[in-house]
């Protein structure tokens, strides 16, 4: 079983390594646990390289989606400092293998969520502030042909994160009913509200924060949480440039660089 | 050549006895002026029938109901007083029904021109429209659709609120405590104040005007979903407050 989760994040490093995806892992992996040691495998390895984890993604949030994917769970993966870029940055051609984007609602904590099960009082008084973000996800497996275990041993398909410039007080925004929308060339690629993320995007920052303090990661003041799409998810093709607004959030922009000069794009 | 008053009494009778009928272009294609034509003779005899106009709504304001139907512009029905549902809807005198969330704009005066529109609007209030096609299986062309009164069947919306920026508000809707679509009035033609202007710019196209006391349901923030009896639906946006419904 160790060697088949080791060849299982073999295969997939050998995707980031190479700019190739890779086939599936789930010939590999049979259970969400197994696909969490896979994740696991890759974070300690990336974290030994020196990288900084910098918050966490939740995935799987919407109804569509989990039934899609045939689960009742979301999923979570790592963020990492230099997955973050500025507002209206612009991502190199194959950063991200089949990036995809989607507007989400990030909280940044100032207290660590450490108990064994938190209330949303416990998730407020952490949380220091919201910010728009634009989650790129992106997919080491050919043609995202994920079921559950191929996307959790991903890194919940994680590729960047761009976030917004002005913090927004949880008090001062209704992230339930906040209405959200994806624009490309002002053409509206993706609409939705805080409602279609579990319900709020509190309640996934919960599960969250439970879930991470039984596997022996908790949440740490300074994190970044990306708590899930609030509309369905957008391609991205080499030289898109996408805006994404949250009413009583603002807004956000991340930009794709076109094709490098062989032509090569991912 | 089309009888323009054979196909309202059609759709007039399907509507009337609840059963729905084969579309109206299997038998003989018209254009889309022709399609209004008979949405007026229709609504004419609701009219006769001593139903009052009390508003429009609009119809294929998302991109994606545009692609589905290959058009370019939206479409609009007229809403008369009879259709307007109170705090309880009996859908027995519907065929299949489905209902989907709304922008609702109150005319406080009469609208001359499309540039007049906006400062002519007294409220705004978050609603709901139950469509029911009078066609079977929910299909049909565009023509059809027109001429069935862009399916137009119940409405209802909550209190009227001061009008405001409503181009990004999220819409929440629930039946029987459930949320079944979520999504934002960004859907409606990136901004519902975008379908308001339409519903003029029609309006006046035809001959007519927005009248005081009308209300414009700008259109769907989702997809429709199906209407069972003896649900509780609410409809909730954000700074809107809430519109309801108990079906029977």
């Amino acid at each position: 079983m160790t060697s088949d989760i080791d060849a299982a994040a073999g295969r997939l490093l050998g995707a980031y390594a190479s700019g190739v995806p890779c086939e599936p892992v789930r010939d590999l992996i049979a259970t969400a646990d197994d696909a969490y040691a896979v994740q696991d495998r890759m974070t300690e390895r990336w974290l030994g390289e020196g990288r900084r984890l910098s918050g966490r993604k939740i995935g799987l949030t919407s109804r569509a989606v989990q039934e899609q994917m045939r689960v009742d769970s979301p999923d979570f993966g790592m963020l990492y400092a230099d997955m973050a870029v500025p507002d209206g940055d612009e991502i190199p051609a194959g950063t991200v293998l089949q990036p995809r984007v989607e507007a989400e609602v990030a909280l940044v904590l100032e207290h660590d969520l450490t108990h064994e099960r938190h209330t949303v009082a416990d998730l407020i008084r952490a949380t220091a502030f919201a910010l728009p973000a634009i989650e790129i996800v992106g997919s080491r497996i050919r043609d995202w042909d994920i079921t559950l275990a191929d996307t959790v041993a991903d890194n919940a398909s994680s590729g960047m994160y761009a976030l917004g410039n002005r913090p927004v007080r949880l008090e001062d925004v209704d992230l339930r009913l906040c209405g959200m929308v994806v624009e490309r060339r002002g053409e509206q690629l993706s609409s939705g509200t805080g409602a279609a993320c579990l319900g709020h995007p509190l309640n996934a920052a919960l599960w969250l924060a439970d879930t991470l303090v039984r596997v022996g990661r908790p949440l740490r003041a300074g994190d970044t949480v990306l708590t899930g799409a609030l509309g369905p998810v957008v391609p991205a093709a080499p030289g898109d440039v996408f805006e994404a607004r949250i009413d009583g959030l603002g807004d956000v922009r991340v930009a794709f660089g076109r094709a490098d000069q062989d032509g090569e794009v991912s | 050549m089309v009888d323009v008053h054979a196909l309202a009494a059609t759709l007039d009778g399907a509507a009337r006895d609840a059963r729905a009928v084969p579309k109206l272009t299997d038998t003989a294609p018209f254009d889309v002026p022709t399609a209004y034509a008979v949405q007026r003779e229709l609504v004419e005899r609701r009219i006769r029938r001593g139903e009052r106009l009390s508003g429009v709504k609009m119809g294929f304001t998302s991109r994606a109901k545009m692609v589905q139907m290959g058009v370019d512009d939206v479409i609009w029905g007229l809403l008369t007083d009879r259709m307007q549902a109170g705090a309880s809807a009996d859908l027995s005198d519907l065929i299949h029904p489905r209902i989907e969330p709304e922008i609702v704009y109150l005319i406080g005066r009469e609208v001359r021109s499309v540039a007049d529109v906006e400062s002519a609007v007294a409220g705004v209030a978050v609603g709901f429209e139950i469509l029911d096609s009078r066609y079977e299986d929910f299909r049909f062309t565009l023509p059809d659709v027109i001429a069935d009164n862009a399916s137009a069947a119940r409405y209802g919306f909550g209190a009227w609120h001061e009008p405001r920026d409503l181009s990004n508000t999220g819409l929440l809707m629930e039946i029987d405590g459930r949320p079944v679509q979520t999504g934002s009035s960004a859907a409606i033609l990136g901004d519902p104040a975008r379908s308001l202007r339409a519903a003029a710019r029609l309006a006046l196209g035809a001959g007519m005007a927005l009248e005081p006391g009308w209300v414009v349901l700008a259109g769907a923030a989702t997809a429709a979903v199906p209407l069972p009896k003896g649900a509780h639906v609410r409809v909730t946006g954000a700074g809107l407050g809430s519109a309801e419904v108990t079906t029977r």
